[in-house]
């Protein structure tokens, strides 16, 4: 395996420094800490990977087979947009991220998941900088008349509220976000990598495999909290309780869905050869894995419960527990339950529907806000990005306007205005989706 | 049954495994153990998920190989892969599982420019010996020294 490492030319590398002093002030403090919590791993290295060796030939669609691109100016117009598109979508995750985990990282109980989330943080990082490489290293005069240092402040203006993702306009309320979102939200990044590891534009394609090592610990750095805290509430712990979690995984889940685009999308990807799998292909699998994550807090929960259960035991007892039975004065309300794929969505098929967590439809608004209300995070309930959304809501439900172009305003801009931290110019890019100005 | 190889795949481990791991784990030395395992599984995941895989047989996880390439440790400069942990499950035993999952390690340690792989095993493990005696894997000179503290 061979990797190519390179840094961007000086003027935008330093933007991505002014902009990490801006957004992870806490970068010090994970170098100095480093040899603490991750003695004998190597050092973290702002810089972008390529892998090289990899297949040179277009692995899906319309032109399998043929040569992989190396420039932008030599694929067909449309492919081009929708690559650009979606390298500027994947950058926007990587500092948005960032910008949310940020908030909230103080207040962890734990010291060391704490520095995980960190050093999760400076890989996002170095993600969002391998994206500007491929921004920078390309000429995309082909779909944009955006100059290079244009692109690059485009992107490290955006804030939360401004970012092309929904997921990534959600504020942090406590620590227990940014343990659910690296267990929810990045591993919609895992799909969305794994399936630009066989992207048509080979520059794609080669930043994909580096970055797939990391978000493997990104991942991990939300699963093992969360059975570590459903342990906790299995004892008695009232610092997080099982109820909290499942409130934080309602807030996340809707979003992550949405991440996949609209379920009856993503042939044209396919058909381009950026991508293997078409929207709603990849939205079922993700939902099967996140069933198995339920399943398994449920499993570590229930042996913290019972400590003389075996694993084949547990697994029975979790069954029964499932199917409505009480076992051991625990019953299915106390265990964790992935809501319905309708459930709390604004994008895709769904949006605007009013479907419960368990799939129940609601035909009554008033009762649907309550059942939100209920089921959601109690500080979440208190942001601007609900209050939007029951907007939103109330508009589509009493006929005021129609659910599609509900879903077209949200995310909305409204941080509108801010400085780009790499200069002194005052102006924002408004680009997709569409939205108004606030 | 007859088992065969090719029930078995083998693929790189991920967080969701934890919790199979944790299994096999239980059933080979009789200990749940989930604490060890989500730091231990936290630490591989974070030096490279890809030199470390588990096996899946009839859709579920049945071994699991952790290991990864240093350099610079015990005087050996070049690259090294080293094979740190194993578990196969019992119950999936005489299905070459072990062997496969050596073997696709092997080769992402070779990708990560090892030249050999070592690995540390008891002596009075006979089944573990001939298990690493039937990959290939010869007595070095590198000798372990302990001493109690």
């Amino acid at each position: 395996m061979s990797v190519r490492t390179t840094t961007l030319p000086k003027p935008y590398h330093d933007a991505v420094i002014r902009w990490r002093e801006t957004f992870l002030p806490d970068y010090d403090l994970l170098m100095e800490s480093w040899e603490k919590f991750f003695p004998t791993e190597p050092q973290f290295e702002l810089c972008a990977y390529r892998q090289l060796g990899m297949c040179t030939e277009i692995e899906c669609g319309d032109q399998k087979g043929k040569p992989k691109f190396t420039r932008a100016a030599d694929m067909p117009a449309e492919p081009a947009q929708h690559l650009f598109g979606a390298i500027r979508a994947q950058a926007s995750t990587e500092f948005g991220s960032i910008q949310q985990h940020r908030l909230t990282l103080a207040r962890a109980q734990e010291e060391e998941e704490q520095f995980w989330i960190l050093r999760m943080m400076a890989e996002e990082l170095r993600h969002g900088y391998q994206m500007l490489h491929l921004l920078v290293e390309d000429d995309w005069s082909c779909v944009t008349q955006e100059s290079r240092a244009d692109l690059v402040e485009g992107i490290l203006s955006m804030n939360t509220g401004s970012h092309i993702l929904g997921a990534f306009n959600v504020d942090f309320d406590s620590f227990i976000d940014n343990v659910v979102f690296c267990g929810l939200i990045d591993r919609v990044g895992k799909y969305q990598l794994a399936m630009q590891k066989v992207s048509a534009y080979q520059p794609m394609a080669e930043s994909m495999p580096q970055m797939l090592r990391e978000e493997a610990f990104h991942l991990a750095a939300g699963v093992v909290p969360m059975r570590r805290w459903a342990t906790a509430a299995a004892k008695g712990s009232t610092f997080i309780t099982m109820v909290d979690l499942q409130k934080a995984i309602n807030k996340w889940v809707p979003r992550a869905l949405e991440m996949f685009g609209d379920e009856r999308g993503g042939g044209t990807n396919v058909r381009f050869g950026l991508k293997p799998m078409k929207n709603a292909e990849a939205q079922k699998q993700y939902v099967e894995e996140i069933g198995k994550l339920v399943r398994d807090l449920n499993l570590r929960y229930l042996r913290a419960r019972d400590e003389k259960l075996t694993h084949g035991e547990s697994e029975a007892v979790l069954d029964r527990i499932l199917a409505g039975e009480s076992v051991g004065g625990i019953h299915r309300e106390d265990l964790l339950h992935l809501p319905h794929v309708e459930y709390f969505r604004r994008r895709g098929m769904p949006a605007f529907k009013m479907v419960g967590v368990d799939g129940e439809v609601f035909t009554d608004l008033r009762a649907y806000q309550q059942h939100l209300v209920r089921t959601l995070p109690d500080a979440y309930r208190a942001s601007r990005d609900f209050r939007e959304y029951m907007d939103a809501l109330t508009q589509v439900a009493e006929g005021t306007m129609k659910a599609e172009e509900a879903a077209g305003k949200m995310p909305s801009l409204r941080r509108v205005g801010g400085a780009c931290p790499c200069s002194k110019a005052v102006r924002w890019m408004v680009d997709e989706p569409a939205s108004s100005p606030a | 049954m007859t088992a065969t190889t090719s029930d078995v795949s083998i693929r790189p481990l991920d967080e969701l495994d934890i919790s199979d791991i944790v299994r096999i784990d239980e059933k080979i030395l009789g200990a749940y153990r989930p604490e060890v395992w989500e730091r231990r599984i936290g630490y591989y995941l974070r030096r490279d998920p890809e030199t470390s895989v588990v096996a899946e047989a009839d859709g579920r996880v049945v071994g699991f190989m952790l290991g990864e390439v240093r350099s610079g440790e015990f005087g050996l400069e070049e690259p090294t892969g080293w094979v740190e942990v194993l578990g196969v499950d019992p119950e999936a035993r005489g299905r070459a599982v072990g062997r496969r999952m050596a073997e696709a390690i092997l080769e992402h340690f070779r990708e990560r420019g090892a030249k050999s792989v070592r690995t540390l095993v008891d002596g009075e493990n006979e089944e573990l010996c001939g298990f690493f005696n039937s990959l290939g894997f010869q007595p070095s000179s590198l000798r372990a020294f302990t001493r109690p503290i």
